[in-house]
């Protein structure tokens, strides 16, 4: 019988701990105990053997660690897990009965990227191969475990998807509750859940008793049968040996609770013994299993939490789009990351709960592009993401690359679209946003959206796709064009929700397009469709209507408790006089800044203080520039007296790291606002000279460059920033077509100073005209003058010095 | 999972995160400390770390012999390092431990990349005080440990110090398997995942304290 198929009918026990007994069989440490194999195959084999004399079901082949990353050699790797089916096989055999062999995987022990440097593709083709083999040894199932980043657990789902086997998944929890990588239960279900696990559950690290909490979240999200495979409790040193406290009849006790809880695939992990299996087993089959449901939970998720649909209203925030955005586009076609991952960190900081990301321009490399700024967001931002593409490519590859179950902008009512995003969803998983259009266009009445609705999720239910993961957007058209546009949206989100029970979704900024003010139309608009049932809203959360129409809504529909959340919201409303960003205490003028004129003396005072709000925004330099002093004479007069002042303080020792570059933050406030100005008029900022700016190949540790980065440019400099670990050919080609004539590299660690020297040789040799400054925690002048560098610089204010010399001459 | 490897979580509010080091790390002098807006400033930071920081350790108890003068052979083979036999030389046995703030620290210091360098510059400091603090704590228990076994530990020495190369992380990588206990890996370049990271090698001497 299929082994979902028993799941489905009763309990299921899995075996229990390897390693504590092979330990004690003379494994050594740092041994890798797959070898074991074909050294010891009889050992193996026995152990084996006594599992299914104690009961269970299911054998684990002896193939964790089996991968090419700890086995390069190929025909090794598969010898060893041919070696582990055929010792399992054995056992089967002279146990009789239905058992079953589940391929087990296990971590990589490498962290992915971004987080380590392992690509999340590479982790897949390392999983595929284990997957491959295991396959060929005729594997009755794959179970992938101990898994502690949703990441990776990912990469090799989708390698044993492949495979049309069955696929159980269980994660290793701390003691917090969470995967070490940050995620909860909740968490885990909806993206295992989204990539197709037929079972997922816990494993290892905690014992039954600890394990109680991370088993109610998983009973409560989860569809598919749970898996529990606790430790034996704790390990604790007891005169050199290592000691698990559970007995078997205590774990069996805890067992027949968690089996109670709804947990229905059950068995142990490190330190349990076939005593354990054999008690706990004739504990719980004594109990009835609680019967399998559907949850009807709609989830999506980042890779530290998941949100869920149908309570709150769900903010996604809409400024990831460059559609009627003349910076977003310029950044695009530039590949300005930074102002593109600001433009999320805002939104995040407004308080969107998830971010819609839509990258496409016809000039640029839309798949390439959607790849890069799901996975840098992801690394600085933990909102889950909505991946708002119609170039199928760049929706498989976004889908693919994600960390967690995303939201997938959009489906509609035609076929051919159907019939290419449903696949995608099915395989990857994720919250399909569905528009009420078919081939006939958007229609007018609310009932004919209503049907386009229900037609797809009649399609998407014959993809495999459930209807709590579809969220039906009816459409928002301009009041402005049509009347009754209003009323009829209004009216799809209350048939929607009544008569379907469906989630919807709205652009809502949409309804006022040709208006003035559309921000009041907007914010009136959001709360009648929240009245009439809207799920989730694509919104701008910095506008302050729009989350005065959200915070009232939740606090008058009794969603906020004691409204706690109006009232922090409130705070930020009234007209507070700006706030100082260091220091309570009222300061007086420092008297460091010379200045030629008395009224930019207030700007000079708050950059030399670090006054980002103060400085920028609406504040100072706006204030000068309306006053009608020129821009550069606020640049010369007060700025860079002030970035001097510090920097002098700086080089003096009386200031220190933190206020210089609080300064230069507050000055590049300035510096925005005076930009935007000139932009305004037609005027361009001088340059004063353009850098590239590396971390060298090998190394990550980049504070130090991103420092020496932000004073540069607030000195007047461009700098081309190539990041962190890069190749020394990428940063001689990119001096050469860029026409670079000095190049900054930084190292932190003496086993990186060679690839510095290397990329200092490379570029002597094929653009021996551009200079090269170098810096960081291990370099010294000596250092850089043997690795041939022309200059040595000590911080980033040294480095600065260095550019006025250089580019004056 | 290798049942000689434990588990160390750290509780974070005992956690002493030095002021002092922070600052240090910051190329403070001793009197910038104490010169306007910059303690608080410090002090904010350390508590952020303190609520970013998951402190855990995995280690464990190893022989060890010394071939010959200079050289000590380590569970993953022998090691040539004058400054290591020196700390460790006549100790017949070891601990072994790595030990990290976690990955929440490092997400937390790349976004404040895009948003604030300054405060990047401040958390990352307190971050490099954190792990030593969790150091700390994790050797005061092994301390603990060794005196009730009637023994004492020499200072923990890392992969790095002196002439001990930093080949040596593969060695103690593949050892405790820390991926596995505390979500720690090491990348192909020897640096370490999550960023703020220690592993350490601690003599166990014989003989009474």
């Amino acid at each position: 019988m299929d082994v979902l198929e028993k799941a489905k009918r009763g309990y299921l026990f899995f075996d229990g701990g390897c390693g504590t007994i092979l330990q004690a069989a003379g494994l050594k440490a740092g041994e890798l105990p797959e070898r074991w194999n074909l050294e010891h195959s009889e050992v193996i084999e026995k152990l084996h053997y006594e599992y299914l004399c104690a009961g269970a079901d299911i054998l684990k082949t002896n193939t964790f660690g089996a991968n090419s990353l700890k086995f390069p050699d190929e025909g090794e790797l598969r010898s060893l897990i041919e070696g582990a089916f055929s010792n399992a096989r054995r056992a089967c055999e002279r146990a009789g009965g239905e058992r079953y062999v589940a391929l087990d995987i296990g971590p990589l022990g490498k962290l992915l990227k971004p987080l380590g440097d392992l690509d999340f593709e590479d982790a897949y083709k390392i999983f595929k191969k284990t997957v491959d083999i295991g396959v060929d040894c005729g594997a009755d199932l794959i179970l992938v475990e101990t898994m502690n980043d949703i990441y990776e657990a990912k990469a090799a789902v989708l390698a044993a998807k492949e495979s049309g086997l069955r696929v159980f998944l269980t994660t290793a929890y701390d003691e917090s509750g969470k995967l070490l990588t940050g995620a909860d239960p909740r968490t885990v279900v909806a993206v295992a859940e989204g990539l197709g696990v037929d079972a997922v559950g816990i494993n290892c690290s905690l014992g039954p008793d600890e394990m109680m909490g991370v088993v109610d979240g998983l009973c409560e999200y989860a569809s598919v049968p749970v898996i529990v495979n606790p430790n034996a409790g704790l390990p604790r040193s007891e005169g050199g040996r290592t000691v698990y406290d559970v007995t078997p009849e205590k774990f069996a006790a805890s067992m027949k609770i968690i089996a109670g809880k709804g947990a229905r695939i059950l068995g142990g992990c490190c330190g349990t013994t076939p005593a354990h299996i054999e008690k706990m087993r004739e504990a719980v089959l004594g109990t009835e299993p609680k019967p399998l449901c559907e949850k009807e939970h709609t989830l999506i998720s980042s890779y530290t939490h998941a949100v869920e649909f149908g309570r709150k209203c769900i903010l996604i925030g809409e400024r990831i789009n460059p559609t009627g955005k003349k910076r977003f586009k310029e950044a695009l076609r530039a590949g300005d990351m930074d102002y593109i991952l600001g433009q999320g960190l805002e939104q995040a900081d407004k308080g969107a709960d998830v971010l819609d990301v839509n990258v496409g321009l016809p000039e640029i490399d839309e798949v390439r592009m959607m790849e890069e700024t799901v996975t840098q967001l992801q690394a600085v931002c933990d909102l889950p993401l909505q991946i708002d593409t119609t170039d199928p490519a760049a929706m498989e590859k976004a889908l693919r690359r994600y960390n967690g179950k995303p939201m997938i902008n959009s489906v509609n009512g035609k076929e051919e679209v159907m019939a290419q995003v449903f696949p995608l969803a099915k395989k990857y998983g994720g919250l399909v946003v569905a528009l009420t259009i078919d081939e006939d266009g958007i229609p007018e009445t609310a009932e004919k959206r209503l049907e386009i609705a229900r037609k797809i999720y009649e399609r998407a239910e014959a993809y495999g796709i459930k209807k709590k993961d579809i969220i039906i957007d009816p459409l928002a058209m301009s009041i402005s064009a049509q009347p009754d546009s209003g009323n009829i949206t209004l009216r799809s989100l209350r048939l929607i929700h009544e008569e379907l029970g469906g989630l919807t979704s709205l652009g809502v900024s949409n309804i006022s397009f040709g208006l003035p003010k559309r921000e009041l139309v907007n914010a009136a608009f959001f709360s009648m469709a929240m009245e009439n049932g809207l799920s989730a809203a694509i919104m701008n959360p910095s506008s302050m209507e729009m989350m005065k129409s959200y915070k009232c809504y939740n606090a008058l529909h009794g969603m906020d408790e004691n409204c706690a959340e109006y009232i922090a919201f409130a705070d930020t409303v009234s007209d507070a006089p700006v706030q100082a960003a260091a220091g309570e205490k009222k300061e007086k003028p420092s008297g460091a800044v010379q200045v030629e004129k008395e009224e930019l003396r207030p700007l000079a005072e708050a950059v030399v203080r670090g006054l980002k709000d103060r400085a920028g925004g609406n504040g100072l330099a706006r204030e000068l520039l309306e006053m009608g002093l020129e821009p550069v004479e606020i640049i010369d007069g007060a700025l860079i007296p002030a970035l001097d002042a510090v920097g002098k303080g700086f080089e003096k020792g009386t200031m220190f790291l933190p206020q210089l570059l609080m300064s230069a933050e507050a000055a590049a406030a300035a510096f925005d606002v005076i930009k935007d100005w000139l932009k305004s008029s037609g005027a361009g900022q001088e340059i004063k000279g353009r850098m590239v700016l590396a971390t060298v190949k090998g190394d990550v540790h980049d504070i130090g460059k991103n420092i020496v980065k932000v004073l540069l440019e607030n000195y007047g400099y461009e700098v081309i920033d190539l990041g962190k670990d890069v190749e020394p050919e990428l940063i001689v080609e990119t001096a050469m077509k860029e026409g670079i004539k000095l190049v900054g590299l930084s190292a932190l660690m003496t086993t990186t100073v060679p690839a510095m020297e290397e990329t200092i040789k490379l570029l002597h040799e094929r653009y021996p005209e551009c200079s090269t400054v170098v810096g960081g925690a291990v370099m010294t002048p000596e250092y850089a003058k043997m690795i041939k560098a022309d200059r040595y610089c000590k911080d980033a204010m040294d480095t600065v010095r260095f550019a006025e010399e250089f580019f004056k001459s | 999972m290798d049942s000689r490897v434990f588990t160390y979580i750290a509780d974070a509010e005992k956690l002493v995160i030095s002021e002092a080091e922070t600052a240090r790390y910051l190329g403070y002098s001793r009197e910038g400390i104490a010169a306007a807006g910059n303690e608080t400033l410090i002090l904010a930071a350390i508590e952020k770390t303190r609520r970013l920081t998951a402190g855990k350790g995995c280690y464990g108890r190893y022989e060890v012999s010394y071939p010959e003068e200079g050289t000590v052979l380590l569970p993953w083979g022998e090691v040539r390092s004058r400054d290591l036999y020196r700390n460790l030389f006549p100790c017949p046995e070891i601990y072994v431990f790595a030990a990290t703030i976690g990955a929440a620290f490092d997400r937390e210091l790349k976004r404040l990349a895009y948003v604030s360098m300054a405060e990047a510059a401040l958390l990352q400091a307190a971050g490099a005080s954190a792990v030593e603090a969790v150091c700390d704590a994790l050797n005061e228990k092994l301390e603990r440990m060794a005196e009730a076994e009637g023994k004492r530990l020499r200072r923990r020495f890392s992969p790095g110090y002196g002439d001990l190369s930093l080949e040596n992380q593969k060695g103690v990588f593949s050892l405790l398997t820390p991926a596995r206990f505390i979500g720690l890996s090491l990348m192909d370049s020897l640096v370490m995942s999550p960023e703020k990271s220690v592993t350490a090698i601690i003599g166990i001497e014989d003989g009474t304290v």
